[in-house]
């Protein structure tokens, strides 16, 4: 790791109070839509699902009372679905805009390439 | 030449296997030597040796680990010179997660608290949801963007976003805090495993243990800690799976515990309607409750029923001098006579301990709710139960918000997603932690529900002479781990009578299952591992807070990389020490204590840097507003409950009961808006004004 991107007191921040000397990138909306989508995933599995545990008990799934398993391991099976999911589509993404930007790159190089020809 | 070169190729492993060699090796390694051991059993080795020798070779093999890994290059020993692979550090950090809390004690939990435990005591499901759940909020908000910045420890996120001193002194000062508890409760772990399998004193246990932390943090800081954490994550996942399998095997014909352990729930509800309807249980609770009520008589008048039992104390021995008896009854006697409080004050403290114990085990099924059934209380009952059965349900919902937003919050852990060589990679690492901590976690309530279906179908109506060995054995290491007695005189065991602790439960799950010794030690040897593990995590974490971020703060002081790091090493051995000192008094409960530094790095941590992340309004002021509010307001409301400190300062100064009947351990429901509010507040007020000259460009 370079040192320098440690000592960003070397390089004074230009505005001293908002911000400070590393303000974060602004977000890209489709990860904030990620993001947010998956995080009320995440909350219906954990905090409602559990609210409501005590009405979902007399469901019988098989063997399982149905807030019984929801606690035990339905959850976190979402969990983990909520984890890949979002490993997954933010490199996605990242393959998009990578893809984008190599395109824009060659469309840029393109009409150099005529006007030599 | 053509030979040899022959053989080589033969033990070539496929190509997408390659890279994993030494892991494959070393898994084939541990499965041999359970082999062999299991063998020497059969062949007559003896108990006394099966536990020094599972202790003894695993933390030599992650002392190993340590020495091969050992380093002075600072990239190296903070994060291990940031290419682990995804896998490995998931892994690694599912060990480093897994504390000797999840390993020991949540089987445990869930045995004694069912699904949701009660009103006064949060709990059961409520830590297997909070401390998988946690993970989507690392994962999206905060892992990769740490990442992202390059940092070497979780204050500097503080000191990179908001420049100042202030912001990273504070960072570093509740790092310590939450940290610290939770070695402590770590190393108390140790030393519980290491006295069981060795036989030594706890504290000699906690000594020997210590050993191998530091052996492997000491010299390769979080190279080597990785890897030993790798290793640890083997053994500690065999120690968990082996025993459920085999109990699943034995009461289901189905080792798969997870998939079929539903049958046994509606198994262990009947039984619980059988053992409310017995009357030999009626007879122990009506036991249990005299003498809850001798107690409270005696604290009527403590001093008087002190001289009282004293007398009666020198009583019986001066009759048994007088009947010449056998010398061993006298000195049990003079024993139980010595035995007694010193004075008033101790003798309140202790009677009025032991007549709420007696209270509580007085309740039907030893206090213990029914298993499956969500929350205390009862929604349609009367309105006492109805606010039971309210209260239980908010305090088991803030528990879980305090531990997920807390795993989000926690030093060690997120540094552990610095050590991934990219963004993606600290994306993957994440889901693998997951992945791999819900292997264990998954087969929790599965003990738990096999465990109890065991004891309430086995245990329960057998003879008290035939009580298996190591019960006795168990009850000598600490009486609170596990007690039974024949409280009603019958000479038959009843569910009562029991009382197991919650750190025994998983210790114990080998014995109870009639499994050979060896599982016993691996078992052992996985508790420690799991409390090993997460030890070394959190003394790096301690003491790179301590130098980097307190001692050198920025680059003022003029030191050279490897001064610091051997600085570090040192402050790592100071830390450790100290942790091993206050384990040493046996403060309280493993797993309390760990939640109650949930809800400390919850409050402090999370909220700023959540703001932090997403929001650039955020200003160095609001930062420390908001962290200062966060820890502030939960460590008030925690202390304000602890009764030392009640006794101690003034009531006016205390919160006055619960805060909408919220329990203590709970303070991040507090912490954590309190957080929020000040740093948005104090950073909306402290931004500086727009600056006009663009506007008046525009016009």
């Amino acid at each position: 790791m370079r040192p320098s991107a440690l000592r960003p007191q070397q390089t004074p921040p230009r505005e001293p109070e908002l911000a400070g000397p590393f303000p974060p990138d602004l977000h890209d909306v489709r990860h904030l839509w990620l993001k947010a989508v998956l995080l009320a995933v995440w909350v219906l599995a954990s905090f409602v699902a559990t609210y409501f545990a005590r009405d979902l008990q007399d469901i019988v799934v098989g063997e399982w009372p149905l807030g019984y398993w929801i606690a035990a391991q339905g959850a976190v099976l979402v969990f983990i679905a909520i984890v890949v999911v979002y490993a997954w589509a933010m490199s996605r993404f990242e393959r998009q805009d990578a893809q984008a930007a190599s395109a824009a790159l060659a469309e840029g190089a393109h009409p150099a390439e005529h006007r030599r020809g | 030449m053509a030979n040899q070169a022959r053989r080589r190729r033969g033990v070539r492993l496929p190509a997408w296997l390659r890279p994993h060699q030494f892991f494959i090796l070393y898994v084939l390694g541990v499965l041999g030597f359970l082999a062999l051991m299991t063998w020497a059993e059969s062949q007559g080795l003896s108990r006394h040796w099966i536990g020094p020798i599972f202790l003894f070779l695993t933390v030599m093999v992650y002392a190993g680990i340590g020495v091969y890994g050992r380093t002075s290059d600072s990239d190296e020993y903070y994060v291990a010179g940031r290419r682990i692979p995804p896998m490995y550090n998931g892994m690694a950090a599912a060990a480093d997660w897994m504390s000797a809390a999840s390993f020991i004690s949540l089987s445990g939990a869930l045995y004694l608290q069912g699904f949701s435990g009660t009103s006064g005591q949060a709990g059961g499901l409520a830590y297997l949801l909070g401390w998988t759940g946690g993970f989507c909020l690392v994962a999206m908000l905060i892992a990769p963007h740490l990442r992202a910045m390059g940092l070497y420890t979780v204050p500097d996120f503080f000191h990179v976003r908001f420049g100042g001193r202030w912001p990273r002194i504070i960072a570093a000062l509740a790092a310590v805090l939450c940290s610290f508890t939770y070695v402590v409760a770590q190393i108390y772990g140790v030393g519980l495993i290491a006295s069981r399998l060795t036989g030594v004193q706890f504290e000699i246990g906690i000594m020997l243990g210590l050993g191998g932390v530091l052996l492997c943090s000491f010299l390769g800081g979080m190279r080597a800690i990785t890897w030993t954490q790798v290793a640890q994550y083997v053994v500690l996942l065999l120690a968990f799976l082996i025993p459920v399998s085999w109990l699943a095997y034995k009461q289901l014909g189905n080792p798969m515990a997870p998939a079929v352990y539903g049958e046994q729930i509606s198994k262990i509800a009947e039984l619980e309607t059988q053992l409310l309807d017995s009357a030999a249980e009626h007879q122990v609770v009506q036991a249990y409750l005299r003498r809850a009520k001798e107690m409270e008589a005696r604290l009527q008048d403590v001093e008087g029923a002190l001289e009282r039992e004293r007398e009666l104390g020198r009583e019986r021995i001066r009759q048994l001098r007088a009947q010449n008896a056998d010398v061993g009854l006298i000195v049990s006697a003079s024993r139980e006579l010595a035995a007694l409080p010193r004075d008033a004050a101790s003798a309140r403290e202790r009677w009025t301990r032991e007549m709420h114990e007696n209270y509580e085990r007085a309740k039907p099924l030893g206090g213990l709710p029914p298993h499956s059934q969500a929350y205390a209380g009862d929604p349609n009952g009367t309105p006492e139960e109805q606010r039971e059965y309210e209260l239980a349900r908010r305090n088991f919902l803030a528990l879980m918000f305090c531990l997920m937003v807390g795993t989000a919050g926690l030093p060690h852990l997120l540094t552990r997603y610095y050590t991934s060589p990219t963004v993606a990679g600290a994306r993957a690492s994440v889901a693998w932690s997951l992945f791999f901590i819900a292997l264990l976690y998954l087969s929790a309530p599965a003990l738990a529900v096999l465990v109890k279906f065991e004891v309430m179908q086995n245990l329960v109506g057998s003879s008290f002479e035939a009580l298996p060995n190591w019960m006795a054995q168990w009850a000598r290491v600490d009486s609170s781990l596990l007690s039974i007695e024949d409280v009603n005189g019958d000479g038959i065991v009843q569910f009562g009578e029991i009382r197991l602790g919650a750190d025994l439960i998983m210790l114990a799950t080998p014995e109870l299952g009639g499994l050979p010794y060896v599982v016993s030690g691996l078992v052992a040897a996985g508790g420690l591992a799991a409390a090993l593990s997460t030890a070394d995590g959190l003394l790096l974490t301690i003491s790179n807070a301590l130098v980097r971020d307190l001692y050198f703060r920025g680059t003022k002081r003029d030191a050279s990389p490897e001064q610091r790091v051997i600085l570090t090493k040192f402050t790592l051995l100071t830390v450790a020490l100290s942790a091993a000192f206050v384990a040493a008094l046996k403060p309280s409960e493993i797993l309390t204590m760990v939640s109650a530094s949930f809800s400390l790095a919850a409050s402090a941590f999370v909220p700023v840097m959540v703001l932090g992340i997403f929001w650039r309004g955020t200003t160095r002021k609001g930062a420390v507003a908001g962290m200062l509010a966060g820890l502030g307001v939960a460590v008030y409301y925690l202390l304000s409950h602890v009764p030392a400190v009640r006794g101690a300062l003034p009531g006016w100064l205390l919160a006055d009961g619960l805060w909408f009947g919220i329990q203590p351990i709970s303070a991040g429901v507090f912490g954590v808006p309190a957080g929020f509010v000040a740093a948005a507040v104090v950073s909306r007020i402290t931004r500086p004004a727009p600056v006009p000259t663009g506007v008046r460009l525009e016009i």
